[in-house]
């Protein structure tokens, strides 16, 4: 029986100066035409190699092994001589990846870059190429294409770049499109526009597509079979609902339980998956996920399970389970449940009536343009954060959600005076931080502290761990040497990490676990407060709960508040109390967990909300089109009036001309809307923050 | 870009005011040098402070710059002591000499390098890279006299290919119509070069090729040579342009010793001489001459840059 | 690895038993990445065998083999190799395979004299530059900018044909030339450390500005500044020799190699091939091994560079 692509027996192996890789290790499966196959798995899983494998685009000193086969209708692949494989890529089969900053040559016109690839299979006129490549890059959506032909990529948007980049790999009509990750380096209303596109296209052109991706709510929206990969090798394979509904593989189980869901209860601890995926360099003995398994024998260590079952469902393992882990059943409700935190007994905001903890007023950041001096128009400048404010109890946790430039990393950084506001106060504990200098403020720096995102960047790479920890007693001058010492160890056990690893350097850690050494160094002053700053957005979905569960337990047992800010809504909706969304500088709504959630006013944070991709079929599938359309607008020149009214379904003259100011919609919950989705509240309108 | 270019040229006229300073303390970090430099070591005071006098060397430092800035700013910078001359000719009939041999050589150099970098970039790590890497270090190594002297050595006194002398003539055209006796100065001054640009394109395109856009090129389906042509070289290129605005004092310095090993009358052989006789006008002038010329140059190699590399060409911010 | 599962939110110290991150997952100790990736750098190793090899040579061959570098026997004059001088004598009746040995000293402590003053005054300057930033670096690198403008040898040329150079003045003016690209390179790397995380998380917790450059900024560009002390020490050899074919070198009796080359190739024409090869080959040689390795110790720390 032949299928449009049949892969068998694929096996990559990469040869690098730490051994021999097994990236991808005996991976069959079929694609029918107009077919769409999610590839699903965690960083380094083989997933992305995968596809390369397929395209012949093995990274230096990568193999194909013996046995492998890839047929594009019965015509085999491997072993092609690379004359003729040129010929099948970007022609037969295509592929757009993942990041679009970086994949289009800064120095070529769009126009030409999409043009390239039909000059090169079609033999066509340079005049036809252009006509063709203009048309592709209408039929991907890009405003007035043909006059954006000559644009060069850095003048295009991050995701009017992936369109290029999908125009680039639909230009010759493939019937297989490989998309890896393609919406993973965007924000959210446009990933959720980018995935519509595919989708439409896929059906228009009737394509074969392969989505490589690591995030279940992607996959469970835009695949009609998913196969889930574990350490190089297919773990389970089955079609889209059979799969989220009756999975058989203990990973896929605990893969999906681990992902924050919208709908998560922040009572319930997120499940995780123990420890960290195997090692590809050395060879597998016995099932590759035993080691994390919750499910483990001695049977799976013995020999690794072959993957079987009918082809409509297929998995590799020795004690298949049933089906998905209910919260509160399968072995992780084995473990003792939480004791509720005491700020968690009471109602939120309860501690808002007492004096807050940390209390932004007004705050105004804008950071000049360089040579932005226009004659006429004066110095033009980028407003990231344009009048903030809001309060933060003792105990709480205050989560800022927005799409990158919205300002909220600036916001971050103003809250923990690692930049100063332009106007505006931030006060923390009574006292006006912008009052602080020099030595008063360096001292005053231990009440509060920062999370970093990117745990390879954060940590000096140059010092033990047990130096980092140390540096800032050290600096604040508390404690003997032998006192700081032990202080290090107890941190690192609350943390989670053995003792020994005080005398190893960042770079033996894993991304997980050097995440776990910034809190460990936030803590190490026993601060009041925490600004984490996207803790979680660089690790994988099981580590990433492994981190939340941390973050929580550490809150409950030392009383800490922290400003937790994130792109992922379900991110902060397990961490938060109470949630601010940012667009374009400005609070557009502010509330708790459950007003923005659930009694959402703003058309801003209801299209959001729509945009995040749910891990369940059903739910994706009743979703029509993209929530938010269009582009974030410069924060140099922001519209007028209303920022979001450019991309909002309601707008009317009335939000061009005046700018909406906060009105609440219930207790402590504001937002910013001349037509809200709700009802406001009777008074006129209310300070944001509750007295 | 507009921005970019005029901030640019702040910077270069800055840098220009600082080399006038740098050079004219230089000549007066010795108080009475020139004097002695040109009466001989046994003048007396009082006759060195007639030539100061004369010389306008005994009025105050601040005053004397402003007459040389003024001066300069006119194109004139004295008459030298050794040859008799106005500076300002000595230097105007040299640079275009200099403008044939170091163009010519630096012409050559980048013939060279700029594919031996990609090529060695695309054999990393192979015998073929390992090889040219080699090569290149023992020519970067090599003292630029000794292998100048031994091209003579083999060319000239062994097989009599070539003449061991640099063509003579006053005129660009005169030196052009010589082409046998350009060949070894050309051939010093540029393998010397090699080098430095190979391992700077070399080590530019393997930074080029590990990026996204190359790997989106070759999923188009272009084969490895035009992924080569039309995306790899240009890409690779414009960092190899900037660093072509730093060398200029490096050539400078292959050409003071070329030109004196041939015998070339350039302003590397112009100043060497008079730096041995201390010849102070003269020094005064070429310095600053090759300075200007040298901030000129990385002007130019920025403005190219910019040129070349939309990023910059069409910033709107 | 063991089955422990991850305890879920748990308030109170954590349980006994093995902690949830994980034990870290490899055990290539001790920031020695770079040094792994330098050592397995063939080029690197040669380049640094062929320095200790030859700084053996020059330091400790003296003590087996003495040879008179002082005084002139002009009866012994151009002897070709041979009994007793096994690479002949110069025009001076020097025994030259002792005096490339005298020479290698001079030629090296030269070298490394350069590269520490300029290491030192590099990283100063431009640690400091890179770190405040703003007009204070605009100041400071119009100043490299200036130096840089005007050729090296040709500030040599004015300065030592004012005075009488000794190693010590030559030193001096070449670690004055040198520090300026050692001070940018620094600069640079600086400027692009300041804006990484672990130096924002140091100011979080109250670092001073000094406390962040010594403790962090330096440390972390400590592998640029290996790399161009490696190529000033290359850069500095080759200098002095051509210092010595242009007449303005050490003077007799001092020996370096680039003089005993220059005057050498007096006699290239006259079959004393003795007087020209064994200098420039260990020039040469001692050269292209300092470059060899400051390329490997810039290959491996170059991440761009790195091999997957």
């Amino acid at each position: 029986m032949s299928h449009l692509l049949d892969v068998d027996h694929l096996t990559t192996r990469i040869r690098t100066s730490r051994g021999v890789v097994r990236a991808v290790q005996d991976v069959s499966f079929h694609l029918e035409a107009g077919e769409t196959l999610g590839l699903v798995g965690e960083s380094g899983c083989g997933k992305s190699m995968t596809g390369l494998s397929l395209m012949g685009l093995l990274p230096p000193g990568g193999t194909l092994m013996d046995g492998s086969s890839v047929r594009l209708d019965g015509r085999e692949l491997v072993g092609l001589p690379e004359r003729e494989m040129t010929r099948v890529r970007g022609n037969d089969i295509a592929m757009v990846f993942q990041d679009p900053m970086t994949s289009l040559d800064p120095t070529k016109t769009i126009g030409h870059q999409v043009a390239e690839p039909v000059l090169l299979h079609r033999g066509c006129s340079r005049a036809e190429a252009a006509e063709r490549a203009a048309d592709v890059l209408g039929m991907v959506g890009l405003p007035h294409p043909r006059e954006r032909m000559s644009d060069y990529p850095h003048q295009l948007s991050g995701g009017l770049r992936q369109r290029v980049l999908i125009a680039m790999a639909l230009a010759n009509e493939p019937r297989v499109l490989i998309a890896d990750e393609p919406t993973t380096a965007l924000d959210v209303t446009i990933q959720a526009q980018i995935l519509a596109l595919l989708a439409d296209l896929r059906a228009r052109l009737g394509m074969a597509m392969i989505l490589i991706t690591h995030d279940m709510g992607v996959t469970a929206g835009h695949a009609d079979r998913v196969n889930v990969m574990y350490a190089g090798r297919i773990a389970e394979s089955a079609g889209t609902d059979r799969l989220f509904h009756g999975m058989r593989h203990p990973y896929t189980q605990s893969l999906l339980a681990s992902v924050p869901r919208l709908t998560q209860d922040p009572e319930v601890p997120l499940a995780t998956i123990p420890g960290l995926p195997p090692d590809l360099t050395e060879p597998a003995s016995g099932c590759r996920f035993a080691a994390r398994c919750p499910y483990v024998t001695d049977a799976c260590r013995a020999q690794e399970p072959e993957l079987t079952g009918p082809d409509e469902h297929r998995y590799a393992c020795v004690h298949p389970t049933d089906g998905p882990r209910l919260p509160g059943t399968g072995p992780l409700a084995a473990l003792p449940r939480t004791a509720a935190k005491p700020s968690e007994n009471g109602a939120p905001g309860a501690n808002a009536t007492a004096r807050p903890l940390l209390e932004a007023r007004g705050l105004v950041r804008e950071f000049p343009l360089r040579g932005g001096r226009v004659p006429g128009v004066g110095r033009r400048v980028v407003h990231a954060v344009s009048g903030v404010s809001f309060t933060l109890g003792e105990g709480e946790t205050f989560g800022l959600v927005g799409e990158s430039g919205c300002g909220k990393t600036t916001l971050g950084r103003l809250l923990v005076g690692l930049d100063r506001p332009d106007a505006g106060t931030v006060t923390l504990d009574g006292t006006d931080l912008g009052h602080l200098r020099g030595r008063e403020l360096r001292c005053r720096r231990r009440d509060f502290q920062m999370v970093f995102q990117d745990p390879f960047s954060s940590l000096d790479p140059r010092m033990r761990v047990g130096a980092i920890l140390r540096e800032p007693l050290r600096i604040q001058g508390i404690g003997t040497t032998r006192e700081q010492k032990d202080r290090v160890a107890e941190l690192l056990a609350e943390v989670g990490l053995p003792e020994r690893g005080a005398d190893l350097f960042p770079h033996e850690f894993s991304g997980g676990q050097r995440q776990r050494v910034g809190l460990a160094r936030a803590l190490a002053l026993t601060p009041r407060l925490i600004v984490a700053d996207e803790p979680v957005s660089a690790l994988d979905v099981s580590v990433r709960a492994q981190v939340l569960n941390l973050m929580k337990r550490l809150q409950a047992s030392r009383g800490l508040s922290y400003v937790v800010i994130s792109h992922d809504l379900a991110v902060v909706r397990y961490l938060a109390d109470r949630i601010g969304v940012m667009y374009l500088g400005r609070l557009v709504e502010i509330g708790s967990a459950d007003d923005i959630h659930l009694r959402a006013a703003h058309p801003y944070t209801a299209g959001l909300l729509e945009a995040v991709p749910v891990p369940d079929p059903e739910a994706e599938r009743a979703k029509h089109g993209a929530a938010v359309t269009g582009e974030l607008p410069s924060p140099v020149a922001p519209p007028s009036g209303c920022g979001f009214r450019t991309r909002c379904p309601l707008a009317t003259r009335r939000c061009a001309e005046e700018q909406p100011a906060l009105r609440s919609f219930g207790p402590a919950h504001a937002a910013a809307c001349h037509f809200p989705l709700r009802e406001p509240a009777p008074e006129k309108s209310a300070a944001p923050t509750p007295a | 870009m507009t921005t970019y270019l005029l901030r640019r040229v702040g910077q270069a006229i800055v840098v220009i005011i600082g080399v006038m300073i740098v050079t004219f303390a230089l000549i007066h970090l010795e108080p009475g040098s020139a004097a002695r430099a040109t009466l001989g070591i046994r003048a007396n005071s009082e006759r060195i402070a007639v030539f100061n006098a004369a010389n306008g060397l005994n009025r105050p430092l601040a005053a004397q710059f402003a007459t040389f800035v003024k001066q300069a700013a006119e194109g004139n910078f004295g008459t030298s002591y050794s040859m008799h001359q106005p500076v300002s000719t000595l230097i105007t009939q040299r640079l275009p000499r200099d403008a044939v041999l170091l163009g010519l050589s630096t012409l050559v150099a980048l013939a060279i390098a700029l594919p031996m970098g990609i090529y060695q970039a695309v054999r990393r790590g192979r015998a073929q890279d390992h090889a040219f890497t080699v090569v290149s270090f023992v020519l970067y190594s090599m003292p630029d006299f000794f292998f100048a002297l031994l091209l003579i050595a083999v060319f000239s006194v062994q097989f009599h290919l070539l003449p061991s002398q640099a063509p003579q003539a006053q005129s660009v055209g005169g030196i052009l119509s010589d082409p046998r006796g350009l060949v070894l100065p050309v051939v010093t001054l540029s393998l010397v070069s090699v080098a430095g640009f190979s391992r700077y394109m070399r080590s530019s395109a393997i930074g080029t090729l590990a990026q996204d856009y190359i790997l989106v090129a070759r999923a188009k389906g272009l084969p490895n040579r035009l992924v080569l042509r039309r995306h790899v070289l240009r890409n690779s290129l414009l960092p190899v342009i900037t660093v072509l605005g730093l060398q200029a004092p490096a050539i400078v310095t292959g050409a003071v010793i070329a030109e004196s090993v041939f015998n070339y009358p350039g302003m590397g052989l112009l100043f060497y001489q008079a730096a041995t006789s201390k010849d102070y006008p003269v020094l005064l002038g070429s310095t600053l001459v090759v300075g200007v010329a040298t901030v000129v140059g990385s002007l130019l190699a920025d403005i190219a840059y910019s040129l070349l590399d939309p990023r910059i060409r069409y910033d709107h911010s | 690895m063991t089955t422990h599962d991850t305890g879920p939110v748990t308030a109170g110290p954590p349980q006994p038993g093995p902690p949830e991150g994980g034990a870290p997952a490899s055990g290539r100790g001790a920031g020695r990445l770079s040094l792994a990736a330098f050592l397995h750098n063939r080029r690197a190793l040669a380049g640094l065998a062929i320095v200790v090899l030859v700084a053996g040579f020059c330091f400790i061959g003296p003590l087996f083999y003495h040879t008179d570098q002082v005084t002139v026997h002009l009866e012994l004059a151009e002897l070709a190799p041979g009994a007793g001088h096994p690479l002949g004598t110069d025009a001076s009746g020097y025994d030259v395979l002792g005096r490339l040995m005298a020479g290698g000293r001079s030629s090296l402590e030269l070298g490394f004299a350069v590269a520490l003053a300029t290491t030192v005054i590099g990283t100063l300057y431009g640690a400091f530059a890179g770190y405040f930033g703003g007009f204070v670096d605009a100041v400071m690198m119009r100043v490299i900018d200036t130096f840089l403008a005007i050729p090296g040898l040709v500030l040599l040329l004015i300065v030592v044909s004012m005075f009488t150079p000794s190693l010590w003045k030559i030193i001096v003016l070449l670690s004055l030339l040198s520090w300026l690209t050692a001070a940018r390179l620094v600069r640079g790397e600086v400027l692009t450390l300041r804006s990484r995380e672990f130096v924002q998380a140091a100011r979080m917790m109250g670092s001073t500005g000094r406390r962040v450059v010594v403790r962090h900024l330096v440390p972390n560009a400590a592998g640029v500044i290996i790399v161009s002390a490696t190529f000033t020490v290359a850069d500095s050899i080759l200098m002095l020799s051509t210092l010595s074919f242009l007449g303005l070198g050490l003077p007799p009796p001092h020996a370096d190699w680039g003089t005993m080359l220059t005057r050498g190739l007096d006699y290239l024409y006259d079959g004393y091939w003795w007087l020209v090869y064994p200098p420039a080959a260990i020039l040469i040689v001692t050269v292209v091994a300092f470059n060899l390795i400051g390329d490997a110790v810039h290959d491996a720390l170059d991440v761009r560079l790195q091999r997957p």
